[in-house]
């Protein structure tokens, strides 16, 4: 596993938000993580990049245990991430947010800027290079922050709903890009909502009930999964669908 | 967008050619110090900038630094009997350390609380000071009164000190504008943005502000040892009242706040106003001074957050053509 969790849990104050997760990402994969809303995807999430310190158990990368390392370390040594809310760097142009993070690679500015630009054209907003990055909308933002998380060229990228609030034409091309992404060799974590996404992309998902894992395995299978479609519906549907599982 | 270096070129040679003749060309007693006091305040200011500017970190107690070297300069000229400019490494070094040992705690806090830590520093400072009696307690210290040797830099003319101040704001712009190109500078405004953001993509936050924060103090600390040398007298009203802070921060961000020239445009504006309502008014102008920044504060926090330059920047955006703002989805 490249990257891995065991026995993950955060508590906040009587909640248990994420209960005793242990869940991994074999290099080369896209790996989906789904569940209602509250069902603790994004703690955990947090859990894996560093913005969230778990309660108990470990985060390994790369073998090595990173519980307690920070997300600037963890980005050092390859892992990068986007934000459900958007936070572009909104006082910079497009161009300069994504050489935040070329310059985890390089000290020289000249170089972090060819790179950026190089990176920029990668994902299609090279015309936007210029443009201050206040003026973009929801989709241009959660592009740019793509950008900028692979210009520090890492091995895994965690995606938050990176297509959250995009209509279905702008979604088809994200997903476009995020395959474009994987071929190139970077791993890929992604939390969604948009089931069109996971199912296009995801080769095996988990998915997060009240802090657990209650399924985990190839999208579609997973979506059969009675205690899923519980999770998801209720118990009456849960039932009708195993009733009608073949 | 193209055009813009060779643009800021042309500015920044007529701004250089404009301080340069400005003692020779306004040449009365008056003129000549409003001048030096000008580049003195644009020296505090940029240096306030860095930190204040650059990183977005409000400090309400750089006096203290603008402090330190103040009083290094004339404790050691009191003490030893050195010219006081032999306590400038001093003071720097006392600003820079007390600024990494405060900035460790502070710079965690966010926004209004790390504004409102500044503060409390810099009245302990001013109370310490006050009863300490090696820094002259309430009455203060003073410098040599009548020059001993060229090196106590003790002039009757203004003119000696404009000069001196405009090397050392030269100083301090380039200092600046080395930042700003530089990864740590981009690191500071991304910081400034979304700390969050910025640390995701590898920026190691507490470390590039630590770093920000003890240049700031160092070289507001200069400025502190370069007032002492001008006036030859410090006391804890002159040197570390939260006034001289609260100037610092109001010319920055009136001028604006994160552009290298922001500061010098607005002690440009500022230090005249409040030098002419003081020989207009005399005595009663004092507190005229204090009601027109309490007025500035408002309106820049109301109508233009990034100030005066702020604004002109905006305006020469507006000149070329809009570009395509249509989103890459």
């Amino acid at each position: 596993m490249l990257l891995e969790a065991k026995g993950v849990s955060k508590v906040f104050g009587r909640l248990r938000a994420v209960d005793n997760v242990s869940a991994g990402v074999a290099q080369g994969e896209i790996l989906g993580l789904i569940g209602p809303n509250g069902a603790g995807k994004s703690t955990f999430f947090n859990c894996l990049t560093g913005d969230v310190a778990p309660t108990s158990g470990a985060v390994l990368f790369g073998g090595e245990d990173v519980t307690a390392r920070s997300p600037e370390r963890r980005a050092e040594l390859g892992l990068a991430r986007t934000f459900q809310l958007p936070q572009t760097f909104d006082g910079m142009t497009v161009l300069e947010n994504v050489m935040i993070g070329a310059f985890l690679r390089t000290a020289e500015t000249r170089e972090a800027r060819d790179r950026a630009r190089s990176v920029l054209d990668l994902v299609g907003m090279g015309d936007l290079a210029d443009t201050p990055a206040r003026t973009l909308g929801t989709p241009g933002r959660k592009r740019l922050e793509i950008a900028r998380a692979l210009a520090t060229e890492p091995k895994v990228l965690l995606l938050d709903e990176a297509m959250a609030g995009l209509n279905p034409a702008e979604v088809r091309r994200a997903i476009d890009l995020v395959r474009s992404i994987h071929e190139t060799g970077v791993t890929l974590v992604i939390v969604e909502h948009v089931m069109e996404v996971i199912t296009s992309l995801a080769g095996r998902v988990i998915v997060f009930h009240q802090g657990q894992e209650i399924a985990s395995g190839p999208p579609r299978e997973v979506m059969r999964d009675p205690s899923v479609v519980e999770a998801y519906l209720g118990k009456r549907a849960g039932r009708k669908a195993g009733a009608h599982a073949p | 967008m193209k055009a813009a270096p060779a643009r800021n070129a042309v500015w920044a040679v007529a701004v250089a050619t404009a301080l340069l003749a400005y003692p020779l060309i306004f040449s009365s007693p008056f003129q000549q110090r409003l001048g030096a006091l000008v580049l003195l305040y644009a020296i505090a200011a940029s240096a306030w900038n860095i930190v204040g500017g650059y990183a977005g970190q409000v400090s309400v107690g750089h006096v203290v630094f603008f402090g330190c070297g103040a009083y290094a300069a004339l404790a050691t000229y009191h003490h030893t009997g050195l010219p006081p400019i032999a306590g400038v490494p001093l003071g720097i070094a006392a600003s820079v350390g007390i600024a990494a040992l405060i900035g460790v705690p502070t710079l965690r806090l966010s926004g209004h609380y790390f504004s409102m830590a500044t503060i409390a520093v810099a009245e302990l400072a001013r109370l310490v000071t006050t009863n300490t009696e090696f820094l002259g307690a309430a009455v203060g210290l003073s410098g040599p009164t009548v020059p001993r040797t060229v090196f106590d830099l003790s002039f009757i003319s203004a003119l000696p000190y404009y000069y001196l101040f405009l090397a050392v704001l030269a100083l301090t712009l380039g200092l600046t504008w080395w930042m700003e190109r530089s990864r740590i500078g981009y690191y500071l405004r991304a910081i400034r943005d979304s700390e969050r953001a910025a640390r995701s993509l590898g920026a190691r936050a507490g470390r590039v502000k630590l770093y920000a924060f003890m240049l700031s103090a160092g070289l507001t600390s200069v400025a502190g040892a370069l007032y002492a040398l001008m006036f030859g007298f410090v006391d804890p009203e002159s040197g570390l009242g939260i006034l001289i802070s609260v100037k610092m921060l109001i010319m920055a961000a009136l001028g604006g706040a994160g552009l290298l020239f922001g500061p010098l445009v607005g002690a440009a504006i500022l230090v005249p106003l409040e030098e002419i309502s003081n020989s207009v008014l005399g005595g009663r102008g004092a507190g005229l001074t204090f009601v027109l920044y309490g007025a500035i504060i408002v309106l820049i926090a109301r109508f233009r957050p990034d100030g005066i330059l702020g604004l002109l920047r905006l305006r020469r955006r507006a000149e070329v053509p809009p570009k395509d703002k249509t989103d890459a989805p």
